[in-house]
């Protein structure tokens, strides 16, 4: 109990420091709404009155305390671009986020693992190497790199799928993938290598010498036991995606959190910007918290 | 002890690691008989092929880079190393089964006990769910476990070293086997659990008319369950008979240095006589007797010609000159 206390106290703690943070980093990196609000013709006086409108010639901590105080009551703020409720706003870019997020975690570990399983049981053989070493470019490639070429591939040349904005499933595909690239790259190596060490353990011999079949042991013993590096680790995979939807949502034009984050950022469009990260840090903290609940649940040890 | 009896009777096996570069035998032209009730252990010191003969009866040794270069392995009349790699794995729990050194990680740390037990019986028998955890309860019954209920939800990590090495006899027993074969069965274990675990063997042997091939370097063991016994050095059998035979009147160098080198109550240090020199690598052994070098025996064939296991006496014996 008292270390579900403890986790929640300091999850609260690590979003009122972030939050900070990013109040304070997105008011220092110089310019302002004024630039995107108003037109190219406003004077400095209207750009001026403008800022008085919306209080932001108040000191940042004054503006920070302000803020807090909204949105302990509830109130998120409205967009400084065109007004619109955050709170409104988020309930539709969330659920594009999730939709594009949970299928790129479940490919990562949907593919990932079976692959990961498919490289270690046929070790050394052609379909080992071609895995193993498409795992590797897949770590590698940066991407927005992998982002154009499946666009230019897929879309420009081939047609087969649309290369941006949202619709039916056609249109998750391209976006899924690329952000699920470099996750599904990891896990099929940490399955590998993890599926590898738990072969050349003692338990295995031993379910050898009952007569257990080949691919009990496999599927069954080897596979439990190799799940544990994954799972724990799963919190990373999260944090990944979460951070890679921000150029991946941008490119594909898929109207995410990521997106709108992305485009706040630009336009200096502060409750925007103060609202979307801050989300993005209770999904990564999330993510970590079903992570580490998830080893427990899965390691005998922990659970007993 | 002619071989009709024999349960299992392995013959001038030999089994060698085989790599691009490399390839030596590390077990040389073995042969052993385990007579049906009995208990035939096989001792040697680190290194000297016992534990891999064993796993090779089974086909259990890492492969590769380990083979079977040559010889036979037969089991109730049948060649186990001709067997096809699902003829083996019948063999594998209700004919032979196996118990390891360490039972700390001998058992997948992921699962219960009772699971441990019951997808051992599944793997064997068409019953339901229901029957085989009522074996798997009697097998951790007969392996000496004094709350078998409990034990059966209690995962290894959670079991003391004597506990989990009874239940992996309780694994070995719940196919109900002819032969076990326990390779260092007692080496992990305190003095006190040892005892318990070898008079379990030895009950086993008895109650159920059951084989037991014993691994072990520990000559102390040897003399307290064994009826016959192989002394091997360097991946060869030197010396193999009956225990009491072996003990009374060592013939092989190597054997007398063995029980000269075991510490006896009352005795002074200075009655310790320790063997010289270290074991040849399995990669450069001599030409001829592979113990030519640490032997006050030695004489000039020993050099040239590799000596072959004969009876003299009432036992075998691979060595130019012997003891008495």
């Amino acid at each position: 109990m008292s270390a579900i206390l403890r986790r929640v106290l300091l999850t609260i703690l690590l979003l009122l420091l972030s939050s900070l943070a990013v109040f304070a980093a997105i008011r220092l990196s110089g310019g302002d709404v004024t630039a995107a609000r108003l037109p190219a013709s406003a004077t400095a006086e209207d750009r001026e009155l403008f800022r008085e409108q919306i209080g932001l010639n108040k000191p940042i901590l004054t503006q920070y305390v302000d803020y807090l105080g909204k949105v302990t009551r509830g109130d998120l703020g409205n967009s400084l671009t065109n007004n619109a409720k955050i709170s409104t706003l988020a309930v539709e870019k969330i659920r594009n986020s999730l939709i594009l997020g949970g299928v790129a975690i479940v490919l990562v570990f949907g593919i990932g693992i079976p692959l990961g399983m498919m490289a270690a049981f046929r070790r050394n053989s052609w379909l080992d190497t071609s895995i193993s070493s498409a795992s590797v470019a897949g770590m590698a490639i940066p991407n927005f790199w992998l982002a154009l070429l499946v666009v230019w591939l897929f879309s420009s040349t081939l047609g087969w799928f649309p290369s941006a904005g949202q619709g039916g499933l056609r249109y998750l595909v391209l976006p899924s993938i690329v952000l699920a690239a470099e996750g599904i790259a990891l896990t099929v190596r940490m399955t590998r290598s993890a599926m590898l060490e738990n072969l050349g353990q003692d338990f295995v011999r031993t379910l050898r010498a009952s007569g257990l079949s080949e691919s009990r042991i496999y599927f069954k013993h080897v596979l439990r036991n190799s799940l544990l590096p994954i799972i724990s680790l799963a919190g990373l995979r999260v944090g990944q995606i979460v951070g890679y939807a921000l150029v991946v949502e941008t490119i594909f034009g898929w109207p995410g959190v990521g997106q709108i984050l992305v485009n706040g950022v630009l336009r200096r469009d502060y409750p925007i910007v103060q609202f979307f990260s801050l989300l993005l840090v209770v999904v990564v903290t999330l993510g970590n918290l079903a992570a580490s609940v998830g080893y427990t649940l899965a390691n005998p040890r922990l659970r007993k | 002890m002619s071989a009709s009896t024999a349960l299992l009777e392995i013959n001038d096996l030999s089994v060698g690691l085989h790599a691009r570069n490399i390839g030596y035998d590390i077990v040389r032209n073995v042969s052993l008989a385990v007579n049906r009730n009995e208990i035939l252990a096989v001792v040697g010191e680190s290194g000297c092929g016992k534990s891999l003969t064993a796993l090779s009866i089974l086909q259990l040794q890492a492969s590769p880079p380990l083979f079977i270069t040559g010889g036979s392995i037969l089991y109730d009349g049948r060649d186990l190393v001709k067997l096809s790699k699902s003829e083996m794995r019948k063999v594998r729990g209700p004919e032979i089964a196996m118990i390891f050194q360490d039972p700390m990680s001998a058992l997948d740390p992921m699962f219960t006990v009772g699971t441990l037990l019951t997808s051992a019986v599944l793997a064997h028998r068409s019953v339901g769910k229901d029957a085989a955890e009522k074996l798997a309860l009697e097998a951790l019954a007969d392996a000496g476990i004094e709350d078998p209920k409990r034990r059966f939800d209690e995962y290894p990590f959670q079991l003391s070293g004597g506990v989990s090495q009874r239940a992996m006899i309780a694994l070995a027993l719940v196919n109900d086997p002819k032969l076990i074969i326990a390779d260092e069965p007692t080496t992990a274990l305190d003095v006190t659990v040892q005892a318990q675990i070898l008079d379990r063997l030895k009950e086993l042997k008895k109650d159920r008319g059951m084989s037991i091939l014993l691994i072990t370097h520990n000559l102390g063991v040897v003399a307290s369950v064994a009826d016959r016994m192989a002394v091997m050095y360097t991946g060869e059998v030197v010396e193999t008979g009956a225990v009491t035979d072996v003990f009374e009147r060592p013939q092989h160098p190597y054997t007398n240095g063995l029980l000269g080198a075991v510490p006896r109550l009352g005795g002074q240090a200075s009655d310790l006589t320790p063997i010289v020199g270290r074991v040849p690598q399995p990669d450069e052994l001599p030409v001829g007797c592979t113990f030519v070098d640490r032997c006050s025996r030695a004489v000039a064939q020993c050099s040239t010609t590799r000596p072959i296991l004969h009876a003299r006496g009432r036992v075998e014996v691979r060595c130019h000159n012997p003891v008495g």
